[in-house]
């Protein structure tokens, strides 16, 4: 079921999201709220303390969860309202979630992982490795494609999940904390990557505790007990 | 996800966890392997039994007393009860049945033989008319001649021995001529018979066939006789029996209303009892069967468990990146088809060098070659169940999977 929204000049338009969990008796508010917009071409930094809600919201924005009240409108279409099925499709074309642990398949090689969302797709396998060639190329790694996770750099690793998560072509690329798991010359190499790729059009949403980070963003969204405390444009 | 590519993420999943993928298949394997096998080897004790043991396919049947195998102790009662087949009746018979090429008779007793000092325990002593050979499957002679005409008319001495008696007696000297005692009884050798080899790890060739006239002179004279018929032709196999039930019913002046007091076999008839008996073995085996696919199915829905718990992330990364639920679901059942499909084709496997080794004990017991063929629909069967069994224990896993919310199964450590 999806219902047209008023405003689809907007890529990602929430109204008061909330996400409530529920601790036996205890409900835990990690989102109290949340409000904003978001363009197509943005380069947009989250940033707050541990335990603001960074991850909860990332999470709704990737639709790899539902808000407990609120609406969350995606190029037009309502996701809240999403079932399952529907979701797993938005999922597959419209995002690009990067993580900070990678989340590669360890038994697969580069090409394989890179493949999978267009297998989700229904590519055709010829259409499929080509693809994927090019999405690793993109990300200078053309000459890993079959390599296994184990096989390559924590850098590398993430490149391929970069790869992975550009190969459908989406509207945006989520990344939270990318380089939480890197030192700084390979983070600040994967910075460069996500600087090249905002300038060829895409849209970048990242969350990150570090600022010469949030730096390359040109707009900064604070987060502190689940509400914004503050959204600033920078450059 | 496509059908081909959940499968070879199955079988990669089955290797990285060989010793246990093995444990998994155990049930299945078992329940596939004793279908198989069992299968393979009734079939072959059925070839072995309707070719070396009952003549299958010769043209002839017998006439007796008794039925061949006795079912119950009443019924016993009533054959024992039965007039006596005699000669007379023999020749009444043969007179009266045109569709019969030959009607002879037999009888028979266990006796010990003697040769000088050396013994021979258990010897079969078979008198029999003079056509004896001529019905059923022929014994050819290594030596000398069959009973004639004449050693019956005239109630001769003389004896066609098995190889068994001929090389326990004989191993040095010329048989023929020779007279041995048997069951105290004086017997001149005319002929010997070639050596056939044991059934059942029986000898068959430790008889002594002497004239019907002669046998009861020396042994019994007040047996029933069985009476041994050979049809003119195969097609004409039916006339004949019903011609001979014909002759003797009329003969005892049965009523139409009263049943035949005698008992007509053919090989066909045992080779029924048998089959009867080998009904019982495959219940036995269907119990097993069912018994081991259920505790394998129990096992592999375990595993199947086990390993959506291990890949909680993995699935929490395929749903991330746009995997719907019945793409996690067609995945995880799969892997059970497949884990389940090979653990039957391991059984399948396994049976046939299991019934190829018990084949050649068998036959090492039995002292003939002895073969126990796979039987192709055997396979088929194995694996269908198993790809049944696979599909049932996976339903739950994979529904399970399936229903793994995206957030929580990329939390999980
Ligand atoms: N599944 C859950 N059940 C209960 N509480 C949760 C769950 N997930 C998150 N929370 C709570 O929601 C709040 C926000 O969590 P979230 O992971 O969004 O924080 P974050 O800003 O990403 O923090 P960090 O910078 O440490 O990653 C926290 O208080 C956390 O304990
Ligand atoms: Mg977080």
């Amino acid at each position: 079921m999806t219902t047209e929204s008023a405003h689809d000049d907007h890529l990602i338009e929430t109204r008061d999201l909330w996400r409530t969990y529920t601790m036996g008796v205890e409900e835990i508010h990690a989102l109290r709220g949340v409000t904003f917009t978001v363009d197509p071409n943005e380069y947009l930094a989250i940033m707050g303390p541990s335990g603001s809600g960074k991850s909860t919201l990332m999470n709704l924005v990737g639709c790899l969860d539902t808000p407990s009240r609120g609406t969350y409108v995606l190029r037009g279409k309502v996701v809240s309202q999403m079932d399952d099925d529907e979701l797993a499709a938005i999922r597959n074309r419209e995002i690009g979630f990067v993580f900070q642990t990678f989340n590669l398949l360890p038994r697969a090689t580069a090409l394989h992982n890179v493949e999978l969302p267009l297998v989700y797709a229904g590519v055709p396998k010829q259409q499929r490795i080509e693809r994927a060639r090019q999405a690793l190329e993109m990300v200078d790694l053309g000459d890993r494609a079959f390599h296994r996770p184990n096989e390559l750099s924590g850098g590398q690793r993430q490149r391929v999940a970069i790869a992975r998560a550009l190969v459908m072509g989406p509207s945006i690329l989520l990344a939270d904390e990318p380089t939480g798991n890197l030192d700084s010359v390979t983070g600040d190499e994967i910075m460069r990557l996500f600087a090249r790729l905002h300038a060829e059009g895409n849209t970048i949403i990242l969350v990150t505790h570090e600022h010469d980070v949030a730096a390359h963003a040109r707009r900064t969204i604070h987060i502190r007990d689940g509400r914004i405390e503050s959204d600033e444009r920078t450059g | 996800m496509p059908f081909k590519e959940a499968v070879i993420a199955a079988l990669v999943s089955l290797r990285s966890n060989k010793l246990r993928s093995f444990l998994t298949l155990l049930g299945i394997f078992i329940g596939v392997a004793a279908v198989v096998s069992v299968v393979a080897i009734t079939s072959g004790l059925d070839r072995y039994i309707s070719e070396q043991v009952l003549d299958l396919g010769t043209k002839s049947f017998s006439i007796q007393k008794f039925d061949a195998v006795i079912t119950s102790h009443e019924r016993f009662l009533e054959m024992a009860r039965r007039r006596d087949l005699t000669l007379t009746d023999v020749e009444f018979v043969r007179r009266r049945c045109d569709a019969c090429l030959e009607v002879g008779a037999s009888v028979e007793t266990n006796r010990t033989a003697k040769w000088r000092d050396v013994k021979q325990e258990g010897v079969a002593v078979l008198g029999v008319t003079d056509n004896y050979n001529r019905i059923g499957s022929a014994r050819p002679l290594s030596a000398g001649r069959y009973l004639v005409p004449d050693d019956v008319e005239r109630a001769q001495p003389a004896a066609v021995i098995g190889a068994d008696l001929a090389e326990a007696f004989f191993p040095l000297m010329e048989p023929l001529g020779k007279t041995i005692l048997v069951g105290g009884r004086p017997l001149r050798i005319v002929g010997v018979a070639e050596k056939k080899g044991s059934l059942f790890g029986f000898s068959q060739d430790n008889f002594a066939w002497i004239p019907i006239t002669t046998f009861r002179k020396y042994y019994s004279a007040r047996d029933s006789v069985t009476i041994q018929v050979a049809a003119v032709s195969m097609e004409q196999l039916e006339t004949a029996q019903d011609q001979c039930r014909v002759a003797l019913r009329a003969r005892r002046h049965l009523d139409y209303r009263e049943p035949d007091d005698f008992s007509i076999e053919t090989g066909e008839t045992i080779m029924d009892l048998w089959q009867t008996a080998t009904r019982n073995i495959y219940v036995v085996t269907i119990v097993v069967t069912i018994i081991s696919l259920v505790v394998g199915g129990i096992v592999v829905m375990n595993i199947m468990l086990v390993s959506v718990t291990e890949r909680t992330r993995e699935i929490g990364v395929r749903k991330a990146i746009g995997a719907r639920r019945r793409d996690i679901r067609r995945q995880f059942l799969v892997e059970s088809v497949v884990l389940s499909v090979v653990g039957g084709g391991l059984g399948v496997v396994g049976a046939t060098v299991f019934s190829m080794l018990l084949a050649s004990i068998l036959g090492g017991v039995m002292k003939t070659p002895f073969s126990a063929p796979i039987q192709l629909w055997a396979i088929v069967l194995a694996l269908v169940m198993s790809t049944a069994v696979g599909l049932v224990a996976g339903i739950y896993p994979a529904s399970h999977a399936a229903a793994l919310a995206p957030v929580e199964a990329l939390r999980y450590e």
